[in-house]
């Protein structure tokens, strides 16, 4: 007999998120994905001058802020046929590079390290270091006060939690440590971002932030600081990990999914685009001996409503999506529509991108017989914010030998006022994955706005075939050994760092009742 | 003097104790004094008495309702002192589905847990969805439900962000997002909107609070005297261009950069917070020197009357240009 067990609030991710498994043996059988928040932003957007959308769409996320104002205003500079002056795709980048660099530490050591440590051992450090002895203080002095929220309460820690105390208490520092560095970061987008979250230069057609030297020159100080921390701390934490204590779970490829995997692309490191930081590409059925990497095509994106809280619509293309709430619909389960390619639920996000790219250091990993999975998504997001940190470099001379040019912009003035009509797509790699606006414009007002954003991918319900979306996939057959404990269930879910803000759940769809978040 | 060196060592011996520099502390407080109205001295005084005295930490619950969780990234910016002391150190935070270890059941009984106790700071990011209950759900619950339960023994109710104070961005949404001034008439609500809540207002209400145990003068809209008393317009340092109608319209000209940005939608005139003076991201910008304009995102009108955004044809703006035109801006002594 399958036992049911509910996780909500799924925490430590950034929105609502409910998480609902069927246990057979030990072992996931089923399981349902439910974004349990609405806004409807879509919604408010239409009828508004379309140069809002920017600022609006950054509020979808106070965590990748950054990715939507981005997205927001490429989709509009397409629509407006506005061309972005190189300087000003240049301040783009780098704010967007800042992001990166604070966001994946932070989901490392903030938001997941919990599930792989025993905090507590870190009560029997013998060492003499005094950094860490002052750590291993500041949680005895916790304990003593019986007072260590919000450390805990937490899930039992399971076999795979690593108890080593000197491990411990060096990714708990770490853990402390990465936090200032993450203020750090957001720091250097607010050089030209104004503040974050929620950067306020990006505009259609370019930036508003003419830049001076000293600006670059701060911003390149504070991306040694940061440098060093990737490199020294960050990226050995997660391969220390991954390839050692955790081995055993990145052999089994805990939290799998379907093996499908899409990256738009993004982030320019020449004017015309030719070069990338991160390569578009398909994947479909990963066969790591032998990667196949299809051309990306925009027109084979579909979103289902099927299983979500809309006004039921066939498969449609983001262009003819609608955003009609139907609370009362009876087969849906959440407010997170089922975006699809070709058909297929994909996996977007930083293992996708790496797979996508052929990464030497992921398919390293992958080739010693790690399958991709939860640990793997720890281990691409490290690898691929030194890619960033190292293009970071690249723009600021290129900023600084732009500046110096004759007629120097940052801006498309010709292209400011909206056009009587116009369609645009902004596609865009945000730190969780592929992210994509849609906006048409008629009589210079938004006539229709819609974005898939990379958690729509990753915790989508089933289509209209049934199929499950890839957080429901990748939950399949996960050890479950305590119903009490779901721990691998949490390591799973958190392995996509997700990003629910614009996604539902709502009522049980079959007796209408609010359904009990505790275990059934 | 003497005794107060001597005293001031021992002080800061404690502060030390608890993980915060002792330059961190001295500049924080020599900051936080002066918003008191107090001397340095006096104010660090009362803080480490406050926590001397506390036999615990005080318990914070901090709710999530219709939110982009960027008030807790802002809260999280905070440098001095650490964000990371804070959370560990000075404060109980038991509950804050961003930040805590447990989920699901374990995060519910600790919620309900120190609901019981009472006595708590309630801290409140996100709006309120007035359409429909069940466009935020939390644990299975309405979030209305968990925020009206969590009021009622809150020693202290702190509403965070555009959204939590007066609706924000959800008002103009299908959802009909509210704030708390509509979600709980009747209680007192201390207000901090800024889209982000700057993390500076939010250290120095809570330790107003805690320290006072009073709830700090506010003005008609519920907002902290101490930080949003003036206009952005009254401490521009373009202003001087707006009285002499310099105003920006072209991003790419480097004469330009310091102009007024009233034609791009500035709405800095009508709108009050301390930004152009306290600035962002430990002091290195703000919207207005980034080359944005100022949308009016401490204001109870954002964002519904502050839109469109980059033009001056908002309600907001267009009675800005009409009070500037009847020279309700001239400055007295000009």
């Amino acid at each position: 007999m399958a036992k049911k067990i509910t996780i909500d609030p799924v925490t430590r991710i950034e929105g609502h998120l409910k998480i609902e498994i069927e246990v057979e043996g030990d072992k996931v059988k089923n399981a349902w994905s439910s974004g349990t928040m609405a806004r409807g932003f879509e919604a408010l957007l239409q009828g508004k001058d379309p140069r809002d959308a920017p600022f609006v769409t950054s509020r979808f996320c106070g965590v990748c802020y950054s990715v939507h104002q981005l997205a927001s205003a490429r989709a509009l500079d397409a629509a407006f046929g506005a061309k972005v002056p190189w300087g000003g795709n240049l301040i783009r980048n780098l704010v967007m590079g800042a992001q990166y660099i604070y966001d994946h530490p932070l989901h490392f050591y903030q938001l997941s390290a919990l599930d792989y440590i025993d905090i507590m051992a870190i009560a029997n450090y013998n060492g003499k270091d005094k950094d860490l002895l002052a750590v291993k203080n500041k949680v005895v002095n916790l304990v003593k006060s019986k007072d260590t929220y919000p450390l805990t309460p937490r899930y039992k820690p399971d076999g795979f939690c690593v108890k080593d105390p000197e491990v411990v208490i060096t990714a708990f520092k770490h853990y402390i440590d990465a936090m200032k560095m993450h203020a750090h970061a957001r720091n250097m987008g607010a050089i030209w971002g104004g503040h974050t979250p929620h950067y306020q230069n990006i505009v259609v057609g370019g930036v508003t932030s003419y830049p001076d030297i000293n600006q670059v020159a701060r911003f390149r100080t504070m991306l040694d600081e940061q440098a060093k921390f990737i490199n020294e701390v960050y990226i050995p934490d997660v391969l220390a990990f991954g390839t050692g204590p955790l081995w055993e779970l990145a052999k089994m490829g805990l939290g799998g999914g379907h093996y499908n995997y899409l990256s738009y692309g993004a982030l320019e490191k020449d004017p015309e685009g030719k070069s990338l930081v991160f390569p578009p590409g398909v994947i479909m059925g990963l066969n790591p001996a032998n990667i196949k990497v299809e051309p990306f095509d925009p027109q084979k994106i579909t979103e289902s409503v099927k299983y979500a809280w809309y006004k039921e619509n066939k498969p449609v293309h983001p262009y003819q999506g609608e955003q009609v709430f139907d609370l009362d619909k009876k087969e849906a389960y959440t407010f997170v529509k089922a975006p699809r390619y070709n058909g297929k639920p994909m996996e977007v996000g930083p293992l996708a991108r790496m797979l996508v790219a052929k990464n030497p250091s992921v398919l390293g990993l992958v080739g010693k017989g790690a399958k991709p999975g939860a640990v793997a998504r720890h281990a691409a997001r490290a690898i691929e914010t030194k890619l960033v940190v190292d293009a970071c470099y690249q723009w600021c001379d290129m900023l600084l030998s732009e500046m110096t040019k004759p007629g120097f912009k940052i801006h498309d003035k010709e292209h400011w006022d909206p056009p009587e009509r116009g369609m645009g797509a902004g596609f865009y790699e945000a730190p969780r994955g592929a992210l994509g606006h849609w906006i048409e414009v008629e009589g210079k007002k938004i006539k229709n706005y819609q974005a898939v954003v990379p958690s729509t991918w990753n915790a989508s319900p089933r289509d209209e075939n049934g199929v499950r979306g890839q957080y429901e996939e990748s939950l399949i057959g996960a050890p479950v050994p305590d119903p009490e404990n779901p721990i691998n269930v949490v390591r799973i879910i958190r392995s996509f760092d997700p990003c629910l803000a614009c996604a539902i759940h709502l009522i049980d769809p079959k007796t209408n009742e609010i359904r009990k978040f505790i275990i059934e | 003097m003497k005794e107060e060196e001597l005293l001031s060592n021992k002080l800061l011996d404690v502060i030390e104790s608890c993980g915060v520099s002792r330059r961190d502390f001295l500049k924080y407080s020599a900051a936080m004094a002066a918003l008191f109205g107090i001397s340095e001295f006096e104010f660090a005084t009362k803080v480490v008495q406050a926590m001397e005295s506390a036999s615990k930490k005080p318990p914070v619950i901090w709710l999530e309702g219709q939110d982009c969780a960027g008030c807790t990234i802002s809260f999280t910016q905070i440098l001095n002192p650490p964000a990371s002391s804070i959370i560990l150190d000075k404060i109980s935070l038991r509950y804050h589905e961003t930040v805590m270890a447990g989920a699901g059941h374990l995060a519910e009984k600790v919620y309900h847990d120190t609901v019981k106790e009472g006595g708590y700071v309630l801290i409140v990011e996100g709006s309120v969805p007035s359409a429909d209950d069940r466009f935020c759900m939390v644990g299975g619950r309405p979030f209305k439900t968990i925020l009206e339960e969590a009021a009622q023994k809150a020693g202290a109710i702190i509403a965070v962000g555009a959204c939590a104070t007066y609706g924000g961005i959800p008002a103009a949404t299908p959802s009909k997002g509210i704030g708390l001034n509509k979600a709980l008439p009747g209680k007192t609500v201390i207000n901090l909107p800024t889209c982000p809540v700057h993390p500076d207002h939010l250290a120095g209400t809570v330790l107003y609070f805690l320290t006072t145990g009073k709830v700090p003068p506010l003005d008609n809209v519920g907002r902290p005297l101490i930080y949003y008393a003036e206009s952005i317009h009254d401490n521009c340092r373009r202003r001087a261009h707006f009285d002499e109608n310099h105003f920006l319209e072209d991003w790419n000209d480097p004469g330009q950069k310091e102009w007024c940005m009233l034609h791009k939608g500035c709405k800095g005139t009508m709108t009050n917070s301390d930004c152009p003076i306290r600035r962002w991201n430990d002091g290195i910008s703000f919207c207005i020197d980034c080359g944005a304009p100022c949308m009016g995102c401490a204001q109870p009108e954002f964002y519904q009357e502050m839109s469109p955004l980059y033009t001056a044809e908002s309600i907001i703006s267009k009675r800005i240009l009409a009070m500037k035109e009847a020279g309700s801006f001239k400055r007295e002594n000009s």
